[in-house]
């Protein structure tokens, strides 16, 4: 009878091994760091709640190449999956990368606003594009910082200023200021600032103290200029290979972990900033004038990706009406309106 | 015994004879040490270490100014803190206390290095250790260790995470001063630093792994601590399966005692093994 039972039990769990599937997912985030610890956790959960049905896999730090490796390995079946920004998923669906449009947005409160409107079309798009969004979170915003003084449009073009290599956004948003950008890796960067190659960069506060780019930049202009979004996309066809219960699981554990991280992002980019200007990093703010001019510059860049067909007018659309409703508000609400 | 020797200590500090307690906190640093660093079952040293930490407070207490003895109690939190300490609250108290005390201690030395602690700049800093004597390289290993200790007890706190560049020039002027200083563990960390992030990121792994096998060699193949950190930290970021379960099993195959190093050794090979085992998913 004992027997009996464990061949059954056997049996059941042969089954169980023979239809589990593991997706094998990508990140550049090391091991260690907040991203992992909490994508490494919604693993867990996945691999508990499908009683192993479904394995998720990672490989942290970059191991598997740059965006456009990952990509290349997820059509080959090599990989499923990876943590993308929003601009390393343009080539799957080019306006994933609109968040990052220079000189956006004004406020963390008007991009949390816009993305509630917005960012269930840019997941329909991705899918279109055959990946299922299964979590996206802000990383804040990113700033131009530097080792010799930016507060000016003039200061600003007679420095070295980096723009990442395939960045089309920043190579664009540049040349209409008047900016001939050198393009480098991110991890030639550090290096490049030591040497005075670059002295120029575009990077969130805790990105910069992450990079240790903290130790070159000397003065940072307080103004916003583009957001990053970053997500995990898993293509569409490894995903539909899992039942469907077993898919509102995944989905769950990662959107779980990235409202996790949406809300660590916003904290950890505070933290860095006061970081940052108690190790003597000044924070400029650009007279009105300035501010007019670079909103310019990022209307002119919006206007060329739109007349190009590189970011879709509907969604371009979309964050219009949602900005204007949120400064509607705003104003109400600084009027005393309800 | 333990509590005899704590209560002795509440007792001469607070009768401020700081001088006795000096020549007392002396001798129990030297033979603590031995004792600690040859002993074989880190479990011994975790419940017994707590009382001599209270010791070494009172000692600190009789002589608030004492460099030696503000070293002496950075160096046994700091090693406390790291290595059996698994609470995050306790492991960050215990650590920050460590670190104090190794700032207190670079204050009494030198009043001038005091101010560059608390913010300023970057280059400013890395000028400030360049110029500092041979001498001192003592007292600035102990003040990078305690300082690593501190950022590694609370790895979400930016102003941690920020200090890291410094610590790093604090080791690199050690390093030129003494490449093999501490049975070569200087290298290590320096080692662990270089494998914090990837290449992509700014990291320098392979430049880690050298400095790793440059402490593991000093040590003629006796320190094995390198190589663990090796798997940990370098092998693990490669995403090079091969080298982390070789290195582990060479851990693993070594008798860890060694005169000086048999109590970092049993605590490399409990770690060599939960690497190995914790490797099969990571993988």
């Amino acid at each position: 009878m004992i027997a009996k039972s464990l061949l059954v039990l056997i049996a059941v769990l042969a089954a169980d091994l023979a239809t589990a599937t593991t997706l094998k997912l990508a990140t550049l985030a090391p091991e260690g760091t907040g991203w992992m610890r909490e994508l490494r956790a919604a693993g867990e959960t996945i691999n508990q709640r499908t009683d192993g049905r479904v394995l998720i896999k990672f490989f942290p730090g970059g191991v598997m190449g740059n965006d456009v490796a990952v990509l290349r390995k997820i059509t080959l079946g090599q990989l499923q999956g990876g943590a993308f920004s929003g601009s390393e998923l343009s080539s799957v669906f080019p306006s994933a990368q609109v968040y990052s449009m220079p000189f956006l947005f004004e406020s963390l409160d008007e991009v949390s606003y816009v993305r509630k409107q917005v960012d269930p079309l840019i997941r329909e798009g991705l899918r279109q594009g055959g990946f299922v969004v299964v979590g996206m979170s802000g990383g804040g915003f990113a700033y131009l910082m530097s080792t010799r003084p930016i507060g000016t449009k003039n200061e600003l073009r007679a420095t070295k200023v980096w723009s990442m290599q395939n960045d089309r956004i920043a190579q664009l948003a540049f040349s209409n200021g008047g900016i001939n950008p050198i393009t480098l890796p991110l991890g030639d960067v550090y290096t490049s600032l030591q040497t005075g190659l670059l002295e120029t960069v575009a990077i969130t506060t805790s990105g910069a103290i992450a990079f240790q780019w903290h130790t070159k930049i000397k003065h940072v202009v307080d103004l916003p200029l583009s957001y990053v979004a970053g997500m995990l996309a898993i293509e569409q066809k490894a995903f539909d290979r899992i039942a469907a219960a077993d898919q509102q699981v995944v989905r769950d554990a990662f959107e779980s972990a990235f409202r996790n991280l949406d809300a660590s992002g916003i904290a950890d980019n505070d933290s860095a900033r006061v970081v940052l200007e108690k190790q003597g990093i000044a924070f400029h703010q650009p007279d009105p004038d300035e501010v007019r001019y670079w909103r310019s510059i990022g209307d002119q860049t919006l206007k060329q990706m739109l007349a190009d067909g590189s970011i879709s007018a509907q969604i371009v659309a979309a964050i219009r009406k949602a900005q204007a409703e949120f400064r509607a508000g705003s104003a109400n609400a600084d009027a005393g309106l309800p | 015994m333990l509590r005899k020797a704590a209560v002795l200590a509440v007792v001469v500090a607070m009768s401020g004879c700081a001088a006795i307690a000096n020549k007392a906190a002396d001798r129990l640093s030297a033979s603590l040490t031995a004792g600690v660093l040859d002993q074989d079952d880190p479990e011994t040293v975790a419940a017994g270490l707590p009382a001599y930490l209270i010791l070494l407070d009172g000692f600190i207490a009789s002589g608030p100014d004492n460099a030696d003895l503000l070293f002496t109690g950075a160096r046994m939190y700091s090693a406390y803190a790291s290595n059996f300490v698994l609470d995050g609250e306790r492991r960050k108290r215990l650590a920050d206390r460590g670190f104090d005390y190794a700032r207190r201690a670079m204050c009494a030395r030198d009043r001038r290095f005091c101010t560059a602690f608390d913010g300023g700049d970057f280059e400013r800093f890395d000028a400030l250790i360049a110029a500092q004597k041979d001498e001192a390289r003592e007292s600035l290993y102990t003040l990078a260790t305690s300082w690593i200790g501190w950022v590694q007890a609370d790895t979400g706190d930016w102003a941690r995470i920020a200090d890291l560049p410094r610590i790093g020039a604090v080791f690199a002027r050690v390093v030129a001063v003494d490449p093999n200083y501490d049975r070569g563990n200087v290298q290590a960390y320096l080692g662990v630093l270089d494998c914090l992030r990837p290449e992509s990121l700014g990291g320098h792994p392979q430049r880690g792994i050298e400095h790793l096998n440059a402490a593991f060699d000093f040590s003629q193949g006796r320190n094995l601590m390198p190589k663990t950190l090796l798997a940990e930290y370098c092998a693990r970021l490669l995403f090079d399966a091969q080298l982390h379960d070789r290195v582990l099993g060479e851990v693993l195959a070594t008798d860890p005692h060694a005169p000086g190093l048999t109590l970092a050794n049993t605590i490399a090979r409990q770690r060599a093994r939960e690497l190995l085992e914790s490797g099969k998913d990571y993988f």
